[in-house]
């Protein structure tokens, strides 16, 4: 069991390194200390949101709606503590509390309203996008509260805050996929409905708390969100799902569902951030770094699907080792 | 018995390795005009390996194909049908939303470039229909056929192909006894023309029937090119399972007058309406009839797939809520489907997981599931149920169809059902594998488990009930004896009132 996953993170840790080592060959700022910690304040937010995507992934779905959540979560937040004024931790709960209300409604759709999941967060993109703009007239609004900037610029033992929320969230759906019921549950769902159907799994309820996470994750993204510029935006989080998205799949999780590994999906996100970051030190223009990421992602499916292809390429390249390791799906 | 036709392909030496297993090892068979060879071999001893070279799908390492005595190299599945090679594999190739005509000439439509040329597509759909004997309507949608019929299509697309060579892997599974006459009479015909047919089935009984010349295989190499026309069931078994194996049917009776199970006047609005019966502990209730006389629907019932509409379950003498599997599980129901890979096994998942899905209350110790417990109860099992050490280092997907139930029936027993429902739990597995799974159900009814037996194949589910409740437009209309009725009686029974209806 041990070694299984330890090869399904072995992929994504290796091209994490790779990609780490060719920014740092074209440019020395990338691993200056302050480049270091920025790049753990940028990938917090995609990493986070990610744990939920990969789980509805794991589960056989897809949810396309955390972006546009993150935007009316943030608003929703903004508004409850600087207009109307309600209790700032209070508000902090209860945006939470909202945020995987948001993604019930997904599950419940797509799980007992039998929509699939592709239409029904594609809906929820657009919609969850028109009522963000609904609060504040469509404005953005600015200074919440002082008690909002330390969240995400704070540190516990000199470790900044969002990194500690980063290895918490990372152990807890560790566990739940490897040790918890729901977790098994939901892998297998995503492999096999019917089969888990007929092993007595209520397949409905599985799909249903695996969107209800990906909310509640979203909720803590719109959070560390709307601190880092202690401000609530109709605008947070555009193409935020599609960045989560790829995290997982260049993670190795499948969308055809019931494979994959969570803890991949942050070594996924650290790809792409270091990316982004790589191409922002190297004064890449932004549209540059959009089509690069999507060219990346395409890469990192196609190196999942041409295993067999590549191993037999690399074993001529490297007589020396007689048989390729063969890859492992990792459970 | 001297062949008349001369050899039309020949394989000679073909070896064939994958990666770590040498699927095929010095496999040679010729194929003469106008006979048909049986290929026989469990599963995993290289006969889809050998078809696979047959059909162009890959390239063997080592041997020759000749075609009228030449050396041929098939290239690509395109280019072997070029050359005369038709196959029909046990899995649909058909896509579901298109019309039979445009299955049948599917990847080869008839007409200039884009433009599909209908007439004639219909035409040679009818003509190959009706060299058939049978009626399918060539516009139909082939997602809206019953199973059976689609079976017939992917033939008919083999037939359609004018090949000298037809290769049918399983052809038989999916289908119900009088579409097996149709499909014998017509390969008997191909057979009369001069072409050549390749047969691979599990059913002895269709070897014998039907076959002129049967090469057996084991472990990749081809055992028994046993050129005669004189088959005998029992070396045909021997020779691919590699010991004399006595009795097809080891069947124990183990039947107590203990009651476990009642069913009373079940009811559903999927195809059961009136079904009674009862099994006792220890007993196998064999369900007899035609395919879609509502076998399959009783199962379902009895699983709680389908709300009941009346009647009810007795399990244990407790009245059993039939709300829907997890219910039916806990109060100790097992359902083996007939489709196991669609709807039994999770081949995303490692055998223990398979093992331990359907009750994993069982190794959650302190809040968490307790791997290492799961990993050793899966060994417990393996062992117990002699399924294959691969399947502790393998994906359940590289296993065997045999070694594969015999997963899912490890899951059943993890889950401590009291009644087994098997449907078709031996359809697509060797004879081997199926001797095997006689075993499991003796081993079941020894423990005082009920089971419930569905088979397509009549000879089996005589032998392996005790008692055979038939079945017929959802109803049981007769309990039996297994001993007591006999294979024709129980065709001619539903058959009869079939008809009549």
């Amino acid at each position: 069991m041990k070694d299984i996953s330890g090869t399904a993170l072995l992929g994504p840790l290796a091209a994490m390194v790779i990609v780490a080592l060719l920014v740092a060959l074209t440019t020395p700022r990338f691993l200056e200390a302050g480049n270091l910690s920025n790049l753990v304040l940028q990938v917090s937010i995609v990493a986070l949101v990610a744990i939920g995507s990969t789980l509805v992934i794991f589960s056989g779905g897809i949810d396309l709606s955390p972006g546009s959540a993150i935007a009316l979560l943030s608003m929703v937040f903004a508004v409850m503590v600087k207009l109307v004024g309600i209790d700032f931790w209070l508000a902090l709960i209860a945006t939470l509390a909202l945020g995987a209300l948001l993604g019930s409604v997904n599950g419940f759709v797509t799980a007992y309203l039998r929509i699939p999941s592709f239409i029904t967060t594609l809906a929820a993109l657009s919609a969850f996008k028109g009522l963000a703009f609904l609060f504040n007239n469509g404005s953005p609004v600015f200074q919440v509260s002082p008690l909002l900037e330390p969240i995400f610029y704070g540190h516990v033992f000199s470790l900044p805050l969002p990194l500690v929320y980063v290895i918490l969230a990372f152990g807890a759906a560790h566990w739940l996929m490897r040790y918890a019921r729901l977790g098994r549950c939901i892998y297998a769902v995503g492999g096999n409905p019917r089969a888990a159907h007929l092993s007595g799994i209520d397949v409905r309820r599985t799909q249903f708390l695996a969107f209800t996470i990906a909310g509640l994750m979203a909720a803590a993204g719109a959070i560390l969100m709307a601190a880092r510029l202690n401000s609530g935006s109709p605008n947070y989080g555009a193409g935020l799902e599609l960045q989560a998205i790829a995290a997982a799949v260049i993670g190795g999780a499948s969308l055809a569902g019931g494979r994959g590994h969570v803890l991949a999906t942050l070594l996924g996100a650290l790809t792409i951030t270091i990316v982004q970051n790589g191409l922002n030190l190297n004064g890449v223009p932004s549209p540059l770094q959009s089509i690069i990421v999507g060219v990346i992602i395409v890469i990192a499916v196609g190196i999942d699907m041409w295993r067999v292809e590549l191993g037999r390429a690399f074993g001529r390249l490297l007589p020396a080792r007689a048989s390729t390791p063969v890859h492992k799906e990792g459970a | 018995m001297p062949r008349a036709g001369q050899i039309l392909w020949e394989l000679r030496h073909i070896r064939k390795a994958f990666p770590g297993v040498v699927a095929n090892d010095d496999v040679s068979l010729r194929l003469h005009a106008g006979e048909i060879h049986a290929l026989l071999g469990e599963n995993g001893s290289g006969k889809t390996t050998l078809i696979k070279a047959l059909c162009g799908a890959h390239q063997p390492d080592a041997g020759s194909i000749l075609r009228d005595g030449r050396p041929v190299v098939l290239a690509s599945p395109m280019h072997a049908r070029e050359l005369g090679v038709a196959t029909v594999f046990q899995e649909f190739s058909l896509v579901p939303t298109l019309t039979v005509a445009e299955n049948i000439h599917l990847g080869r439509w008839p007409g200039w470039r884009a433009w599909l040329d209908w007439p004639r597509m219909r035409d040679e759909a009818r003509r190959a229909f009706a060299a058939m004997e049978i009626q399918i309507d060539p516009d139909a949608v082939v997602g809206e056929l019953s199973v059976p019929q689609q079976q017939l299509v992917e033939i008919a697309k083999a037939i359609a192909l004018e090949a000298s060579m037809i290769i049918l892997d399983e052809p038989t599974a999916a289908l119900g006894l009088a579409e097996i006459a149709h499909l014998h009479a017509l390969l008997r015909r191909l057979r009369a023309q001069g072409r050549s047919v390749l047969y691979v089935s599990h059913r002895l009984d269709e070897v014998t029937a039907l076959v002129d010349v049967a090469t057996g295989l084991r472990n990749g190499c081809g055992v028994s090119p046993a050129e005669t026309t004189q088959i005998e069931v029992g070396a045909i078994v021997a020779s691919m399972v590699g010991s004399e194996v006595k009795e097809h049917y080891p069947k124990e009776r183990n039947a107590t007058a203990d009651l476990l199970l009642e069913a009373e006047g079940l009811a559903t609005a999927n195809g059961v309406r009136e079904a009674t019966f009862t099994v006792h502990r220890g007993e196998v209730l064999g369900l007899g009839g035609v395919l879609g006389s509502g076998r399959t629907a009783i199962a379902r019932a009895l699983f709680g797939l389908d709300r009941l509409t009346a009647g009810r379950i007795r399990l244990a003498d407790r009245e059993v809520p039939a709300r829907g599997p997890k219910d039916m599980i806990r109060a100790g129901f097992a359902l083996l489907t007939e489709d196991r890979k669609a709807d039994g096994l999770f081949v995303n998942f490692d055998t223990p997981r398979n093992i331990t899905i359907a009750n994993l209350a069982s190794i959650v110790r302190r809040g968490q599931l307790d791997l290492a417990a799961e990993l050793r109860l899966s060994h417990a099992y393996v062992l117990k149920l002699q399924i294959s050490s691969e399947a502790e280092r393998k994906s359940v997907d590289f296993l065997s169809g045999g070694n594969q139930q015999k997963v899912i029936i490890a899951r059943w027993l993890h889950a401590d059902a009291e009644v087994f429902i098997l449907d078709q739990p031996t359809q697509g597995i060797d004879i081997g594998a199926k001797v095997a799974v006689y075993r499991l159900i003796n081993e079941l009814t020894r423990a005082g488990k009920g089971v419930i037996l569905i088979s397509a194949d009549d000879d089996e589910l005589l032998a392996m009930s005790d008692r055979v409740a038939l079945v017929r437009h959802g109803v049981v209309t007769r309990i039996e004896e297994a001993q007591r009725l006999r294979k024709a009686e129980l065709v001619q029974s539903s058959e009869i009132t079939e008809a009549a209806a």
